[in-house]
């Protein structure tokens, strides 16, 4: 830690006594984190406060300036701590008490974005969305298509790049080896579990990970062991800007920072051009899981500042045309490294099996329940099935999420009670596998999904939406379009194909299985970063 | 290394598509995969194909209906693109390659890329017929600094469109431009993908790459030919190219071309029922305006 604690009342930090869970204590170890560095030599007082449910942290912002609060704050905790941080500041200006006030903010809350909608309009949306569900994303869809289509017709500017070779040293830095991350957040995700294995990878290599995150969250994901021993910074907004250059300045003068791995951090990103500016031999990877949907997202953003990262890793072949193909991207400077084995461990993979059909055929949807997963669509096709299935048939919904109340709903309104069974997340993906002839992926935006990877390894064909990287995995015949009626139709009439024709599924199957083979030889992600956090220690 | 996926589009063509695939197999830079695309031939193309699907670098792509060319072309070279390949290395089935044709081609557009400072979106070869003179047919039009390569003493000419017979993508031209128009059917689907990509930048012929087209006749396109039994190609030609110059061009290109069609059938003395259905077509594509399908990334 960069700083050293004289006192502290119900924080725990100390002694495990305090008013706080594990999740809020590290929320104010990353508060004091940032401080500390911002501050070098100096001492602070933290006064710990805790806000409602639903409430964000403000850890780093100017509000922690104010000795003043909201009226339903409650104080829970105070840590005066002295920043540990070289400074070559004379001792006087340093004497000095700095009083803050943190926000841990509430209890994680999970709230679909429509829930949030305010006004007249919003109660509009709520309810169109509610009683009618497709017909509304058959409206988004089309409001995607355009807003792709203009949005592509645009080249992404880009950042000039940084000509200096060597920055004017100003301090010197630092003797243990560090790597800095950029994190949007820590919640549960694709790109941030990948950003997760990767600290674990540098401290392994025998790095000191600095985690920054810079989006508002509760941060439920900061309690993970792989952040144990990491220095760990959560940022909130807005931070004045003599203070983000002070944090920057004590991160690279604290400790001997060897190269920068972003995960879809927008804050740290733009920030590269300085940093690149004082310490130009820093390598700088950026990894990419997703081209986002609607806009280019951290995708584009990883283009405009192309000028400044040494190489974009991609997980997926997709991505890779994208920045070559269509940004003209340097070929040397896209590294595709895939996550192929991400999350079947544990699955038998010894191949495709043939499902014993004595039971109904079961159609599974296994996923979050959240706009972008559509979990609406695939009851649809649940009750399109229900109507017209050659034979008997039976679903599994394995999940949970923002979108809970509004999937119990449809289910009784389709009327799928009957031959529908709700799994919670507490049940192993493994069972359902184990349990499903086919599986559903209905999501309107994807990387390269997870489950599909699961699902091959367990031997079940997967009907797709044709999105994102979904093309790598996913038989041809079997990826459907993302507007909900088409993929209705289709993703029914391959499902009503599979049960006349277990050798029609088989074919698909073996296709599905042959891609994920051929997927598997790619580079591996891990391997690579292993020996790319190797070559940057001393 | 860059890899290459050689793509052959054949229908009904056994005999020659034997010599086409061995010349491909046997080129000095062999292509890591040759794509063979059989566009629902009847004559027996299949069992000849079968022999040479024991060849693990060998992908036949059976379609269920004759796309045309355009249809083939844009099948072949998307599943070239979904091997993973670098470039796609397109030409018909009545198209024998030098063995060094590859090599030249891919050295080629390396070296008019290295001269020019720039990517090219196309390099294609030299197309003989079977007499060893020009294919008619198959010149591609030049630009109007076509000898700049030359007079760097480089054997490449500048160039802004060429027929489908030898031609190099780079997988990145794909990727920004999409596939060829499979609406187009037949004719002039390779000029207006070439004329496409060209938006990037000229494309290179490379004179040290040679293919022979083995024609019947070595005769280019010209509207005066027009006659009962070749009317279904030029009505697929006059459709495709109104509709170009129109949607891809301007009106004054439709109308000159218009006027151009007009003058050809003049003067080959075509018949009035004739040239009615060919300008009927015209018509049509006034309508007919395609958009081109983005191939996917798999690998």
């Amino acid at each position: 830690m960069p700083f050293e604690v004289l006192d502290e009342s119900c924080v725990g930090l100390v002694e495990n006594d305090g008013l706080l869970d594990d999740r809020e204590r590290r929320l104010v170890v990353g508060a004091a984190n940032f401080h500390a560095l911002a501050g070098p030599g100096q001492t602070f007082r933290l006064t710990v406060l805790r806000g409602p449910r639903g409430t964000m942290p403000s850890l780093t912002d100017d509000q922690t300036r104010r000795i003043e609060w909201e009226d339903d704050r409650e104080v829970v905790g105070s840590l005066v701590f002295r920043s540990s941080v070289h400074t070559t500041a004379d001792a006087g200006s340093q004497d000095k008490l700095v009083d803050l006030a943190v926000d841990l903010g509430g209890e994680p809350e999970v709230a679909s974005a429509y829930h949030q909608l305010n006004g007249v309009l919003g109660k509009v949306r709520r309810s169109v969305r509610f009683f009618a569900p497709v017909q509304f994303d058959v409206l988004r869809q089309y409001r995607t298509d355009m807003t792709e289509r203009r949005y592509r017709r645009h080249d992404v500017p880009r950042k000039a790049p940084v000509r200096i070779s060597r920055g004017a040293s100003a301090n010197p830095h630092g003797d243990t080896p560090a790597i800095l991350f950029g994190l949007h957040w820590l919640e549960l995700g694709g790109a941030e579990r990948f950003a997760l294995e990767t600290i674990q990878l540098a401290k392994e290599a025998g790095f000191l990970p600095i985690v920054v995150v810079d989006r508002p969250s509760t941060h439920p994901w900061i309690t993970r062991p792989e952040l144990d021993g990491a220095v760990v910074v959560p940022l909130s907004h807005p931070i004045s800007p003599d203070q983000e250059s002070a944090f920057l300045n004590g991160v690279l003068s604290a400790y001997d920072v060897r190269g920068i791995h972003l995960h879809h951090s927008s804050w740290l990103v733009q920030r590269l051009p300085w940093i690149k500016s004082v310490r130009p031999e820093i390598p700088v990877i950026d990894s990419l899981h997703i081209l986002e949907w609607r806009t280019g997202g951290f995708v584009d953003i990883s283009v405009r500042m192309t000028n400044v990262i040494d190489v974009h890793h991609v997980i997926s072949p997709m991505l890779r045309d994208y920045l070559i193909g269509r940004q003209g991207l340097a070929p040397e400077r896209v590294k595709l490294a895939t996550l192929a084995n991400l999350t079947t461990g544990g699955i038998d993979q010894s191949g495709p099996v043939s499902k014993d059909h004595d039971g109904p055929f079961t159609v599974a949807f296994v996923g979050r329940f959240t706009q972008q997963k559509r979990p609406y669509l695939f009851l649809q096709l649940a009750a399109e099935l229900k109507s017209s299935a050659p034979g008997p048939v039976k679903f599994i919904v394995h999940g949970d999420g923002e979108l809970s109340s509004e999937v119990h709903g449809l289910i009784a309104r389709l009327g799928l009670s009957d031959v529908l069974e709700l799994r919670t997340p507490a049940r192993p993906v493994a069972d359902t596998l184990a349990d499903a002839d086919a599986l559903v992926i209905s999501s309107d935006n994807e990387g390269l999904t997870l489950t599909s990877f699961e699902a091959t390894a367990a031997g079940i064909p997967v009907v797709s939406t044709d999105v994102g990287s979904q093309a790598s995995l996913i038989a041809e015949d079997l990826l459907c379009s993302r507007h909900p009626y088409p993929f209705i139709k289709t993703a029914a009439q391959r499902i009503r194909t599979m049960m006349i024709s277990p050798a029609q599924r088989k074919t698909w199957l073996d296709e599905q299985a042959a891609k994920a083979e051929a997927f598997a030889k790619l580079p591996d992600a891990r391997t690579w970063i292993r020996d790319t956090y190797q070559g940057w220690l001393p | 290394m860059s890899t290459v996926a050689a793509v052959v589009v054949t229908y009904n063509r056994k005999d020659k598509l034997v010599k086409v695939l061995d010349h491909v197999l046997a080129q000095t830079r062999r292509p890591e995969w040759l794509v063979v695309v059989d566009n629902a031939s009847t004559d027996g193309t299949d069992e000849v194909l079968a022999k040479y699907e024991t060849n693990d670098s060998v992908v036949i792509l059976r379609l269920s209906e004759n796309t045309g060319g355009a249809g083939g072309f844009a099948a072949g070279m998307a599943r070239g693109y979904e091997l993973g390949a670098d470039f796609v290395w397109i030409m018909d089935d009545d198209c024998y390659a030098n063995e060094d044709a590859l090599e030249e081609l891919v050295n080629g557009l390396h070296q008019a890329e290295k001269a020019m400072d720039m990517e090219l979106p196309y390099a294609c070869s030299l197309v003989k017929w079977t007499d060893g003179g020009i294919c008619e047919m198959n010149n591609p039009g030049t630009t109007w600094d076509w000898g700049k390569l030359i007079a760097r003493g480089q054997e490449n000419v500048l160039v802004t469109h060429c027929s489908f017979v030898s031609v190099l993508f780079p997988r990145w031209a794909l990727t920004r431009f999409g596939l060829p128009l499979k609406e187009y059917f037949i004719w002039f689907d390779d000029q207006e993908y070439t004329l496409r990509v060209t938006k990037a930048g000229p494309g290179v012929q490379v004179l040290r790459s040679v293919v022979v087209h083995d024609l019947g006749v070595n005769r280019g396109v010209n509207f005066g030919d027009v006659n009962a039994s070749n009317m279904w190609k030029f009505e697929y030609g006059a459709r495709n190219e109104a509709s170009f110059r129109l949607h891809h061009e301007n009106p004054v290109a439709f109308l000159k071309f218009v006027v151009r069609l007009e003058q050809g059938l003049r003067g080959g003395k075509v018949p009035w029922s004739l040239r009615a259905k060919l300008f009927r077509k015209v018509i049509e594509g006034v309508k007919f305006n395609p958009k081109p399908d983005m191939p996917r990334s798999v690998l």
